[in-house]
Order: C-alpha cells, then structure tokens, then sequence
C-alpha cells in the first residue's frame, strides 16, 4: 500500500458525524482496597453495550444520548458495579471496583476485557500481569519482567540469562522502553543477566510488537510500556522479600486518604558479601572483586481536584564494579546505571478531553575507571534526555477514540571517551566529544468504530530530528584513517536536520463475536542508534544520533491476524503474519577497533544497509480455571544485506532464529499450592568462525576470518524450568508466601560462547574448539511478605 | 584495557557457576589462499616468504613451517626504475632473496608474485627513520636482578608515524640447558610491538617494553620468572623501526589475535592485510640500532 492511499484512508476515518443531544458520563476507575487506578476497565452501558475502556490513568469518558442507563463496570478478577442513572446533563461517576476472589487473585492470567484481543484493532500487543509473573519460575528467584516478554511470540531472548530482547528481527536498540513514560536506555543489571525493573514497584506492562499508535515513535521494533504502581491511598501497606540474589522492600501509604499516596521500592544485592572471607580465599584472582548493583522506585500522587491529578515518579539504579588486584596495585572501578525522573500533571477539560502533561529527565551512563601505579585511564559514556511530552485523549463519541499531542526531547549524548594520565603527563586520547539533538514529534490517532464488523484506526506522526552544535566533524585521511580537518560547528548551529511522516493504520473486521481478522501497517523512524561492538550485549555499548554521517533508520512492517476465542473466551488464540523491511541499519565497519575513535567521530567508523524479517506466530492461552498458561510458537527469518560487509551478499544476522517456542503453565493445587513451569526452545545463535589458519616464520599462528559472516551456528538452546509457590496460612494483618523454583530441570549444557583455544605438545599445535556454558540446574527459594 | 573487561567478566562468570567443555565445530573445509611475508629494509635486500594456509582444526608442526612454503614461485620486487627478481635459494623452500635492490628511506617498493597461475600484489613504503633519543635498563620495582627496557623518544610533529619495536639479547647462556649460547637467536617483537603517534604526536616522554617471547616458547627463562623480564648482565640490542601504515595494522592485528586466543571473551579482529589477491604483508623498514648493557 502506497503512502498517498494510506492518506486517504486516514482522512476516511476523521469526519465526526453530527450528534443530536449527547451527554458525557465521565471519571476514574480505581482498586478499592488500594486506590491504584485501574488501567484497561471496562465501562459502558446495559441497554445499548456502548462502551470504552479507561485508558492508563484509569480514566473513561463516554458520549452518550440523553437517556435512562445503567452504566456498568467490569474488570476481570473484580466484581462489577452497575450504576443507574438519568442521562440529562454531563455526568462525572467514579468508581472504585472490589476484588472477587481476593485469595486467588494471583489466579488471574490478565486483567482485561475476555474478548479484547478479539474486538480492538490491537495487534501484536501483549499486557502481562506483574501477579501472574510472580508465581512462575524466575531465575535464581528474581522476578524479571523483561524475561517474562520473552516468553511471547515474537520476542527472542538475545542469549543465555539476557535480558535484551529481539522483536521481529529488530535490534535490541529497536525497543523503546518506557518507565512512567521515561526511556530507559539500558534495562539490564550485570552484563543482561537481571532487568532493572523490580516488580515489587511495577503495577502494569504492556508490549506492543510493531503496528504502533501513533501515540508511539521513535523505534523500529517494539514498545514496552511500563508503569509504575501508584502506592496504596487507603492504609500504609508494605512488601519485601529476600532471595539468593537480592532483598527487596517496598512501602506505600496515603499522604492523604483517597487524594494522595507516595510508594518507595528499594532492591539491593548481597553477592558482593560472598567475595570476601571466608568464601573466597585472600590470594585468589578473584578476591579482589566486588559487584552489587541496587534500585530505587518512588511515586507520588496526589488528587488536586476532580480534574485534576499530579504524580511524581522516579528511577535510580547502579551496577558498581570494584577490583583490586591482591598481588598488586591494579585496580579498576566500574559503575554504571539509569536515572529517570517523570513530572505529570492529568487534567480533564470539559468532560471528554483528557490531557496528560509530562516532563521527565532520564540519564544511563557508563564509566570505566582503573590504574596502575602511576598510570590511570578513564572511559566514559551516556546519554541524558530533557523530554516534554503533552497527550490529549478525546472521546467526542463512543465510536471515537482521538489521540493527540506532541513531544519534544533535548538528546546529549556522550559517546565513548577516554582520558589517561602517566605520573603528570596527560595522554592526548582525544577531546572529549558530546553531541547535542532536537527530537520532536506531533501526532494525530483516532480509532473509529464504523459498524459492528468494521473498526479502523489510523494515526499520522510527523517527527523531526536535528543534530545541532557544538560538535567537532573530524574528517579522516582515507588511507591513515588519521584526522585531517575538522569542521567546527557552534552552539545551537546546525548539524544536520531531518523530517518524517509516519502513517500508522491497523483495520479490523469481526466474522461474528468470537473470531476477527485484523490488518495493519505502520512506518516507523529512529534517529538514535546504538552501536554494538561486541558478541554479548555490554553496558559499554553507546548511544548516538542520527547525523551528518549517520541516516536515521526508518521501517515499515506489514502485519496479518487471525483472532479467535473458544469456550466462552476460556481459550484465546491467534495467528499472525508480518513482513517487516527495515533501513539504514548501523554496523561498525569490518576491523573496526575501539581505539580508532581518538581524534575522531564513533560515526565515522559505521557503515550501512539494509534488513528485512518475515515470519509468522502463533499463540494460544487458556485464560481460566485452576490449570491455565500459553503456548507460542514463532517460525521466523531475518536477513541483513550491506555493501561494505560480507562481500555485499545477503547474510543472516546472529539473532536470526528459525524455531522459537515457548510454553508458560501454571496450576493451583489448593488456595496455598501453585505449581508453575516454562520450556522454551530457540533456534542456535549465528557466529562467524575463522574458516583457516596459517603460520608466521616467528610461530605465531594467525586465524583467517575470509568467508561468510555468521557462517557457524551454535546448538539449539532449550531449557525447562519450575516453581512451587506456597502461601502462609492466611493472617489478618499480613500475608506470607515461599516460592521454590529450579532453573534448568534436565540440567541442559545451552552454549553461550564457543571459543578457541591452541593445545600446545610435542613441537603439534591443534585448535581446539571450547564451548562455555553459563547456568547449570539452579535451584532457589525467595520469601516474600506483605503487610 | 581490554583486558580488564575481560577480567571482570570472567570474575563475574566465575562467580555464576559456568561449565566450559571440548566441542566438535563443523567448519566448512575452505580452500587454500597464498600467506606472504615479505620485508625490504633501509641499505638491505628484499626477503619473501611464500606459505599457504592450512584448515582450521589441522594438526601444526611448528618445526616443519619451512615444508608449508611454497616453491617455484616468480616474485619480482620493483622500485619504479629497477627490477629485481628474487632468488629462491633453498631448492625445496619457498623463500625468495633479492640482489639488485637495496631499501631507501622514502621511497616505495612494489610486489609481485606468480604463483600457482595466481598473481599477487603489494606496494609498500619505507619511511624515514626515527632515532631514539637514549636507551636504558631498570629494575621493575623490587625484583632485584629482572628490568624492563626503556627509552627516550621524541616523536616528530607530524602525525601518522608508525614503529615497531624489536629486540635481541646477543650474550650467551651462563647457565641451564642452552649454556654457551646467544640467548636470542633473532629479533623479538613482543605482545604491543607495534604502535602509532595517535595519542603521543609531537611529544617527547620515557616508554617501556617487556621482553617478548615467541609463541609457545618452552625456554627456561620463558616460562620462569625471567619471562617478559631482561636480566642483569644482558646486552640487548634495540631494532627501532619506523614502518608504515599497513605493517603497523597487520601487526596490530597479528597482536591482538595472539592475544585474544584462548579468551572467551576475546572478539579477534581479521588480520589485516596489504596483499592484494592473499594474506600476509610486504612491508619496508627503516631501522635504527641501539644497545642496552643492563646494569
């Protein structure tokens, strides 16, 4: 489909039809015994079955006739509410729902409409419940989102104990991670093997595979949106934990009943206590090491009036890395980490316009400190945003749903930089660059019911991206590849400016109330990249902006489902095909070493192409009952093709994945019993392998990397794990439960690096392949209270 | 630097339970490519060395890298004006002397091998020398007798200059199994050998070189702790080369695989190259020659 159609069709949609006399029932919808919004309720009327659902602030409005109606609320693993009323005048109804079942809520899969993944236009897009998550197997006892949208469809784990995820052969840096509508740079603890997000502090996650809203951009892939819990406004209330990795507490409370609470919700590790006496002996190689990483949540909220609401929001996580050397004076010093901070104020005008107004700082940096004797070197990198956003939601109809609103971000990026000093003499490794950007975007969306078969959604984004100085162009010699000139730009002077439209359109068309077909398309731009040195997903890897040197990448997907739901929406099921084409994909030039950025620009080292993955998933959940969970199964391929790697020919990326499966099962025994077990099953990582060696007259045998990038695939990776969750006995004032689990049952040796190694005997050398395997059978426990 | 990333890792790794086993990896078999290591010095004749590749998971007998050479081969080096075909001396080698031409500080030389219907080409230059201003020997903190090489350099104010350092103990063996011999039989270029004027053009400051050792070296004082150390009562003889661009990144490269092997985490880079229609290097040198009596 051509852009100007899609245009068209976008125009289609906006009309609003004349309305005779229409009144507007309003207002929030909220936990009872919590007061956190509830996000995704379903509210609409008995007599016609009009209705909406509240969006992420738990806020619905709905456009009516005047009339006499019963309005009604619902919300799976709550009881409903039904309010009569007479429909003469606008009407603001909040509402507060109460738990059905509070002793099994845990139970409950997902808190949505049964038979919404049949009747909106959503496609792609999963939300997971934090309780839900919970009582399944976690690694070493740690509770991690980011592992758990793993287990989706779709979305491949980049590697062994990884938190960085692929989605539909998109990088890793294609995901747009939000926390309280803050981006999160670098969502891993410890080299990937745990997410920053503590689920503790975590109230809802939503992930959206492609076919964004236009409410989204930004990124290629995906976008997972997550936010924070709001913090009990009825009574203090806390919860905690210790497992083997890390304790976790969290407290919340009312600052002022029904009008304001605060949370706060700390994580640390305690591994580092295991480094020192008398676990590791003084004179080990390891001794000197020291690693813990910790997080901090907190939120405010506070009610200023009926239409009005402010929340604070914050995130501040470090990983810190210490080692000094037993035997000598080497030492290194390695800290890094995230820093969010969200502002939001949500104001209601009249009684269906919505606006939320944020301004949120985020920052992740990088530092690498270390020395010996005199000499001590420094490397450093990051990213800070400054992000004004403004959304609007209006509901002119209950046929209409129009988004609207526009955000702009101040980007300075900090790209690898390095100082060292010898004694007083101070090496000159380069000036150390920043580089400064203007992100903008405006955005148009509106969902249209048409009629009981057909409901259209379509959205226009207009983005903006500009490179602006000061920033020094180092313009290489093409054969020293030293700098010869530079080009010096000013403050605030252009670099380097670009601009998009993005057309975001996704139709769905019901065959009857249990099944659907739906259709999407949507084009997408980045402008921010990541550039990725190594095998394994580091905290090294650096942030930069679209420039001069570097296009932004742009994509367009294509997306195909089949939706439908069996026994009594017990059982929901899909089928989905995309074909996804992506440009200007990013890759360090072949050779390239990190050294080579001295005096000169990271950009100047990349080289382009271009990608394109294609695959289809297929997923079916039981929803109910005491025996419930998914199976997903995603055949897929991705493909990568650059003039200046691999000779120009066509090759597969290293996270192309054939095969990837995963199965989630949960069952409750009795209300205190609740077995959980997940198998996944993907397809080897690629790897390019040296296909020869040849000999120096000095002895030195060298390998020769002459063939086909990624020319070697490791072996399938599969591994089942399981978990008990036990509750206490059930208390007035507290709850307390256990949960065992064992990571890796049938003790599978998955590869995570093979490498090569020369045996040496005899005046015979032979290579020798060695595969490292990272997690063995791990069995952990995790106690948790809450009170 | 690189190293210390990768002993966090393993630090961490170590820490994370993780199991290491001997697997099979089914390379595809490649075909055979032609390996040159080809040299012209100041005042001195071009020498190339032909070799061929050899599969991945074969067995190397480093004894017998002079039966890998490849014989018969026409390798002409050229200098614009004059041409000299080289010689290849040994009947069953493939390595190749030149007589008519001797290397001069700035000026090019261009390669060319036939061999095997294949021609192969290379054009180097060898750049002007760079003397080192004093040469030294000092004790590495409290090892009493066992020192590393210093020197004094003053890079001049042009960027791009490359060297590399070489190194040979020309006294004998007091002691031990090799008594009576010259405890370096050749120059040794050690892990770091090669380096460019990047980060120091223009300055002038002190520098530091361990020893190097060859590849699976099984010396004495290769294996002790006399390794990467020079002795008391060594005489060295310092080889400071001033090289160009393309041997400084096929060095670099060599260097950094030597290094990485047998590190998990080492990302080998391709070795560089200058070749055209192979692997390997045809590079110019222009030395300087300094001696170290280390006392």
């Amino acid at each position: 489909m051509n852009k100007i159609s899609l245009y068209v069709l976008f125009l289609l949609a906006l009309p609003l039809s004349g309305f005779s006399q229409q009144f507007t029932i309003s207002g929030f919808v909220k936990e009872e015994s919590t007061g956190e919004s509830l996000v995704g309720a379903n509210v609409y009327l008995k007599e016609n079955l009009k209705g909406t659902t509240s969006n992420s602030y738990g806020f619905y409005s709905l456009t009516v006739p005047a009339g006499t109606y019963t309005l009604i609320f619902s919300f799976l693993g709550f009881q409903n509410q039904e309010i009569p009323l007479v429909l003469d005048k606008d009407i603001r109804q909040n509402t507060a729902l109460k738990n059905s079942f509070i002793e099994t809520k845990e139970v409950t899969i997902t808190a949505e409409k049964e038979d919404r993944n049949i009747q909106s236009t959503e496609m792609g897009r999963q939300k997971l419940d934090i309780e839900k998550i919970k009582t399944l197997p976690a690694f070493m006892g740690e509770v991690d989102i980011l592992k758990s949208i793993q287990l989706l469809p779709g979305v491949s784990s980049a590697g062994e104990g990884n938190s960085g995820f692929y989605v539909r052969g998109g990088g890793p840096d294609q995901n747009l991670i939000l926390l309280d509508e803050a981006n999160v740079y670098n969502a891993s603890h410890l080299f990937g093997f745990f997410s920053v997000f503590n689920s503790d502090a975590i109230q809802n996650v939503t992930l959206t595979k492609g076919n964004m809203p236009a409410n989204y951009g930004g990124r290629l892939a995906s976008v997972l949106d997550i936010q924070m819990k709001e913090g009990n406004n009825q009574r203090f209330s806390g919860e905690g934990g210790i497992g083997f990795v890390s304790s976790r507490l969290t407290l919340e409370g009312p600052i002022k009943k029904d009008t304001g609470s605060f949370i706060i919700s700390a994580r640390r590790t305690f591994i580092d206590l295991f480094f020192g006496k008398p676990f590791v002996s003084e004179s080990s190689d390891i001794s000197g090491n020291k690693y813990f990483f910790y997080d901090l949540n907190a939120k405010v909220n506070y009610r200023l009036s009926d239409k009005d609401r402010l929340f604070l929001s914050g995130y501040f996580g470090r990983d810190v890395f210490n080692f000094k050397s037993p035997n000598s004076d080497f030492y290194i010093r390695v800290p890094w980490g995230n820093a969010t901070a969200t502002a939001r104020w949500n104001h209601l005008f009249g009684n269906n316009l919505f606006l939320n107004s944020s301004l949120i700082y985020t920052n992740y940096k990088f530092e690498f400190e270390g020395g010996q004797n005199d000499f001590s070197f420094k490397l450093f990198s990051g990213i800070t945003d400054y992000n004004l956003k403004e959304d609007f939601t209006w509901n002119p109809h209950p046929k209409h749903t129009v988004k609207f609103g526009g955000q702009y971000i101040f980007h300075v990026f900090v790209p690898s930089n390095a100082t060292a000093k010898s004694g007083e003499v101070s090496f000159d490794i380069g000036k150390i660059l920043r580089q400064y950007a203007h992100d903008a975007a405006i955005y148009l969306n509106d969902e249209y019911e048409i009629n009981d078969r057909w409901l259209v959604n379509a959205g226009l984004r207009h983005t903006y991206f500009q490179q602006v100085g000061p920033f020094d162009r180092y313009i290489l010699d093409p054969i020293s590849g030293n700098a010869t000139d530079t080009i010096k730009y000013k403050t605030g002077e252009n670099v380097k400016r670009y601009s998009h439209l993005e057309p975001r359109f996704a139709i769905r068309y019901s065959i009857n109330h249990l099944s659907s077909l739906k259709a999407s398309v949507s084009q997408n731009n980045q402008y921010i990249h990541l550039a990725s040195l190594s095998s394994i997903s580091l905290p090294t890897d650096t942030w930069i902006p679209s420039s001069d040197k570097v296009k932004p990448q742009s994509g367009t997907q294509y997306a195909l489902g089949y939706f439908r739901n069996f026994g009594l929406n017990t059982y929901e099921s899909s089928v989905e095909v995309y074909y996804k084409t992506m440009q200007n994909q990013i890759e360090y030039e072949e050779g390239f070493l990190p050294e080579n950025t001295v005096n000169s620009n990271l950009d100047n080292y990349f080289v382009a192409g271009k990608g394109w993955s294609y695959g289809s998933e297929f997923f079916i959940k039981k929803n109910k009952g005491k025996f419930n969970g998914w199976i997903g199964y995603t055949i897929a391929w991705t493909k990568r093709r650059f003039p200046d790697l691999n000779n120009g020919k066509t090759f597969f990326p290293k996270y192309d994945r054939r095969h990837d499966v995963s199965i989630v099962l949960s069952y409750e025994i009795s209300k205190r019993w609740m077995l959980g077990a997940t198998w996944v099953y993907a397809t080897g990582n690629l790897n390019t392998f040296p296909e020869r060696v040849f000999v120096l007259s000095n002895g030195d045998i060298l390998q020769d990397y002459g063939g086909q990038r990624n020319n070697y695939r490791l072996s399938a990776y599969h591994r089942m794990d399981v978990s008990a969750t036990l509750k206490g006995k059930p208390h007035k004032n507290y709850e307390n439960s256990w949960n065992f689990s064992i990571f890796n049952v049938y003790n599978r040796y998955n590869p995570y690096i093979i490498y090569f190694d020369t045996d040496y005997s005899n005046d015979k050398i032979t290579i020798q392949a060695k595969q490292i395997s990272l997690f063995p059978i791990i069995p952990s426990v995790t106690y948790n209270f809450k009170f | 630097m690189k190293r210390s990333k990768y002993l966090i890792l393993s630090g961490l790794i170590a820490l994370l339970f993780s199991c290491e086993k001997n697997v099979s990896v089914d390379i595809p078999t490649a075909s055979e490519e032609v390996v040159v290591e080809g040299r012209i010095e100041t005042d001195t004749f071009p020498i190339v060395v032909l070799s061929k590749t050899l599969p991945f998971f074969g067995e190397i007998n480093r004894n017998e890298f002079l039966n890998q050479t490849i014989p018969g081969a026409t390798v002409i080096v050229s200098d614009g004006t004059l041409t000299d075909t080289l010689l290849q001396i040994l009947p069953d080698y493939g390595v190749y002397f030149g007589t008519q031409i001797r290397g001069q500080a700035g000026k090019s030389y261009t390669l060319s091998v036939q061999v095997n219907g294949k021609t192969l080409r290379s054009v180097t230059t060898i750049p002007y020398p760079v003397k080192l201003d004093s040469v030294w020997w000092k004790v590495n903190g409290n090892k009493d007798s066992l020192g590393f090489a210093w020197a004094h350099l003053t890079d001049p104010d042009t960027i791009g200059n490359c060297y590399q350092w070489l190194a040979q103990r020309i006294n004998k063996y007091t002691y031990g199994k090799d008594i009576g011999r010259q405890k370096d039989s050749v120059f040794v270029a050690g892990l770091g050998s090669a380096f460019e004027d990047k980060f120091f053009n223009g300055k002038s400051f002190d520098f530091s070189f361990a020893r190097g050792t060859f590849s699976f070296s099984d010396k004495e004082d290769d294996t002790n702790d006399e390794q990467f150390y020079f002795k008391r009562g060594d005489t060295v003889v310092v080889k400071y080369c001033s090289i160009d661009r393309a041997s400084f990144e096929f060095w670099r490269t060599e260097d950094s695989q030597v290094q990485s092997n047998g590190n998990p985490f080492g990302s080998p880079a391709p070795i560089s190259t200058n070749i055209n229609g192979g692997l390997g290097i045809w590079a110019g040198y222009a030395p300087q020659y300094d001696t170290i009596f280390c006392k």
